[in-house]
């Protein structure tokens, strides 16, 4: 991409340890999409690349749930990603994590598993754009506020999840989440 | 239970495209057979005093005017028979919409964020209290830009009733108190440029007003 690829889920798809992913009504192919967050401190709005990490209170470790054939077909028909990305129980998120804890987001590892069994295994060196251009960018056409979270993309290895399975992720000597899927009734 | 400040205390805002007959042929669209839903945050509220703004880089940007009930209370999964219960009141609002960034969105498959989300593409009423709308399938909705008339329509010309939507809506998404529903907008959307002033009405029941301002 020439320029970042933006989607927003709305705060009710949040979940925290302890609650279960439910696959959607309809669903056939959920995938696991781990990724770093930023969580933003204080307002802000048209920024500059160099203000952006004054506004980052700390991090967390997310799972960016997708209902990737519903992505398929609104791709194919140029519809929002609505039913794709913004699901109930689709942004499972660990505690937060304090800025100290990640001194530096351009460096972070970030892996995650699938019962047990390894399916991503990335570094955010190599995001394609860093973490503040992206909240500088995204700042230039939507205010962001205080608790607001940015989602920094996923690297490869997303895959499937059935009714039954344990997606467990980490961030090496930082943090750990461990979510059930289940099917939804 | 108040829900003057609906804006400040709602998470979210869910929308319905393509919901008039007439307004999905104009932009030569196929006719829905279910739902097409997209949401806007919070962040794109503004209020009677504020001004909408072109995002930047936008080069059309249309007016959307559309009836909005507001969810007086936390629900999912409920049925089309109880979704009237969950609504404690209504708004006026212009669905802003830049829509070159849709159409490339469109084109490419890509999300409708930098279409529908902008700051300032939700210009809203003040709450408009139950009893102004006794029956919200029938409630005539125009909207003008310098005076001229350019949409004006029904909602009796909703291909998805309110009820429907709200119970489909939460079916997938957990709605919450001061949460926004977006009912879709009547054919005559067009553009508008910086110092056009874009009025809309319910007759008899609320107008509005809204500056349109090229961003600085």
């Amino acid at each position: 991409p020439t320029k970042p690829l933006l989607f927003m889920k709305p705060s009710s798809c949040y979940i925290t340890a302890g609650q279960n992913i439910e696959i959607p009504l309809g669903c056939t192919d959920m995938h696991h999409e781990i990724e770093l967050g930023a969580i933003i401190s204080k307002d802000c709005k048209r920024i500059t690349e160099n203000e952006a990490m004054n506004f980052v209170g700390g991090y967390c470790l997310a799972l960016d749930m997708t209902a990737r054939d519903f992505q398929n077909e609104a791709k194919g028909k140029g519809n929002p990603w609505t039913f794709a990305k913004m699901f109930d129980t689709s942004l499972p998120v660990s505690e937060f994590i304090p800025k100290d804890k990640i001194p530096d987001p351009g460096n972070v590892a970030l892996w995650c598993k699938v019962n047990d069994e390894l399916r991503q295994n990335g570094h955010t060196k190599d995001m394609i754009f860093s973490l503040p251009y992206l909240i500088a960018h995204i700042s230039q056409y939507f205010t962001l506020q205080e608790g607001d979270l940015i989602l920094t993309g996923t690297p490869s290895g997303v895959g499937q999840v059935k009714s039954g399975d344990i997606i467990t992720g980490g961030i090496p000597d930082v943090t750990e989440i461990s979510f059930k899927v289940e099917q939804r009734t | 239970m108040s829900l003057s400040g609906f804006s400040k205390v709602g998470r979210k805002i869910v929308a319905v495209g393509r919901n008039y007959a007439d307004h999905a042929k104009e932009l030569g669209n196929a006719l829905p057979s279910k739902p097409l839903l997209f949401m806007k945050p919070t962040s794109s509220y503004i209020t009677a005093g504020q001004s909408i703004e072109i995002p930047l880089g936008c080069s059309e940007l249309h007016h959307e005017i559309e009836l909005g009930a507001i969810i007086n209370n936390e629900c999912k999964a409920i049925s089309e028979a109880q979704a009237m219960n969950f609504v404690g009141g209504y708004c006026l609002a212009l669905d802003m919409t830049a829509r070159d960034f849709q159409d490339e969105a469109k084109k490419k498959g890509h999300p409708w964020a930098m279409a529908k989300m902008f700051d300032t593409s939700l210009p809203v009423s003040d709450v408009i209290p139950l009893e102004k709308i006794p029956d919200p399938a029938n409630v005539q909705l125009w909207c003008k830009v310098n005076e001229e008339m350019r949409q004006n329509g029904c909602t009796a010309d909703m291909i998805f009733s309110l009820p429907y939507l709200i119970s489909y809506i939460s079916h997938y998404f957990t709605l919450q108190k001061g949460d926004l529903i977006l009912t879709g907008t009547p054919a005559g959307v067009g553009p508008v440029k910086a110092g056009d002033v874009i009025t809309g009405g319910i007759p008899d029941v609320i107008d509005i007003s809204f500056n349109v301002t090229q961003r600085s």
